[in-house]
């Protein structure tokens, strides 16, 4: 390639690459902003997911008011968890 | 008496070159600073010992068919080891400072100024006889401005193969060196005032942002610059399987076992590039300055876009955060912490020099994207 002409695609090459960079974030900023905004009006309506993310798609998470009593609950899982701990032995 | 001779014909201290020799030392320079020197050791050492091994006379272990070379075949040639290590770096990515305060991108943006910066360099020296690079080349030493090292890999491995040795060498140790290269240039930007700006506590971002910004990033990306799809689509895919949080398995193998894995081999096949012929050449000395060169700009725009930012409103920036837009997850982001506690022990920067930095991961990969489709194209 010719001194001269590599210069100028050089040149080009910068300016174009540049202002491509800056344009890129620019809308990335933008659209990130927006969907923000989105995001935050929606979860006022709906409620935001989890801190920790729906950590498996099995997870069973039982709903206020499915099971009657917390303390019948409680002796539930402790039975079953005294019955595996036996049974394992 | 004639085997003997051939003995001694077939050994090492008789095959060998000077220039292995040298090879030889550097690459155990390069095995001492990781050691013991603690610089970027993950990579060093790997790339150290490639080198030695690359420049054992006779074994030709980086020639055709040797096992350094096949592992360059496969990974670097193809593409492959640097987009897996971006993929696991997406997985280990939060973009929640980031999202609290998307201006950060900016200065992201503003610290790829030293890769084009650097490209003119190149193209400057070379118009003026010095050295011989194309434009692929320059646009190749450029990118170590990015200071990312998958991101020099795969450029260098689709525009300038021949100087992929000294451009992932040159990258991972300004990597190492953002340490001590960054805060002089950061304290002679910036006075005491400046240095002590408080910024405003981040808002807390919700879960369902985190998972939308992946998406919203890939689809930007696809229609707007599809060649930096590669790096940036492995980036978000990694990022996604960590913030949706429903293959925790998946994104964990990317986060440790994979990248780690992928390191390994990244790290021999980068060493098998240290050969005696290629490196040991004035071309790798002009590379190293050059990437050195493009590292300081880039962080000195950072900075200065981060006080141009100021003046035009908006909750004020403390301009030690610019810095931290030279990718270098998370060194840079510490450096900035680290000043800003020296001017003010009651200021932490660290989670608001993130942003940038995650930026800047960004802004580098879309500057490789422009420059392999303007060179490449």
């Amino acid at each position: 390639m010719e001194a001269s002409s590599l210069m100028e695609e050089g040149i080009s090459l910068m300016l174009f690459g540049m202002g491509f960079v800056f344009v890129f974030l620019t809308l990335l900023v933008i659209v990130t902003t927006l969907m923000s905004w989105v995001v935050t009006k929606i979860e006022k309506n709906i409620g935001a997911i989890p801190e920790g993310g729906i950590s498996s798609p099995t997870t069973f998470t039982p709903r206020q008011g499915l099971l009657k009593d917390d303390d019948e609950n409680i002796i539930t899982v402790l039975t079953a968890a005294v019955h595996k701990y036996r049974s394992r032995k | 008496m004639d085997q003997l001779l051939q003995l001694w014909h077939n050994s090492g201290l008789y095959q060998m070159t000077p220039g292995q020799g040298i090879m030889i030392l550097i690459g155990m320079l390069l095995l001492y600073l990781a050691i013991n020197k603690n610089f970027e050791p993950l990579l060093l050492v790997p790339i150290g010992f490639g080198g030695v091994l690359a420049n054992i006379p006779g074994a030709g272990l980086a020639e055709h068919g040797g096992i350094l070379h096949l592992f360059y075949a496969v990974g670097i040639e193809s593409g492959a080891f640097p987009l897996i290590i971006f993929m696991g770096v997406g997985a280990m990515t939060d973009f929640g400072p980031l999202l609290s305060n998307p201006r950060t991108l900016f200065l992201g943006a503003a610290a790829q100024f030293g890769i084009f910066v650097t490209l003119m360099g190149a193209v400057t020296l070379s118009t003026l006889g010095v050295f011989d690079f194309s434009l692929a080349d320059a646009a190749a030493i450029g990118i170590i401005g990015g200071a990312d090292g998958p991101t020099s890999i795969y450029v260098a491995s689709k525009l300038a193969p021949d100087l992929l040795g000294a451009i992932a060498v040159a990258s991972y140790s300004y990597m190492a060196l953002v340490p001590l290269i960054q805060p002089p240039i950061m304290r002679a930007l910036t006075n005491d005032a400046e240095r002590k700006i408080k910024m405003v506590q981040q808002r807390h971002v919700s879960h369902r942002e985190k998972i939308i910004f992946p998406l919203i990033l890939l689809l930007l990306v696809a229609f707007l610059l599809p060649d930096a799809a590669p790096l940036l689509g492995m980036f978000c895919f990694g990022n996604l399987m960590k913030e949706c949080a429903v293959v925790d398995r998946l994104s964990n193998t990317t986060q440790n076992s994979l990248i780690n894995t992928v390191t390994i081999f990244l790290g021999l096949a980068v060493g098998s590039k240290l050969s005696a012929d290629k490196f040991l050449d004035l071309t790798t000395l002009g590379i190293l300055v050059l990437g050195m060169v493009a590292f300081s700009i880039g962080t000195a725009s950072g900075v200065i876009m981060a006080k141009l930012m100021n003046k035009l409103g908006g909750s004020q920036i403390n301009p030690l955060i610019g810095s931290a837009g030279v990718s270098a997850v998370p060194m840079a982001a510490r450096v900035s912490n680290k000043l800003g506690l020296e001017a003010d022990p009651h200021n932490f920067l660290l989670m608001h020099a993130m942003g940038p930095n995650v930026a800047g991961v960004i802004g580098s990969a879309v500057a490789a994207g422009i420059m392999i489709n303007y060179v490449g194209g």
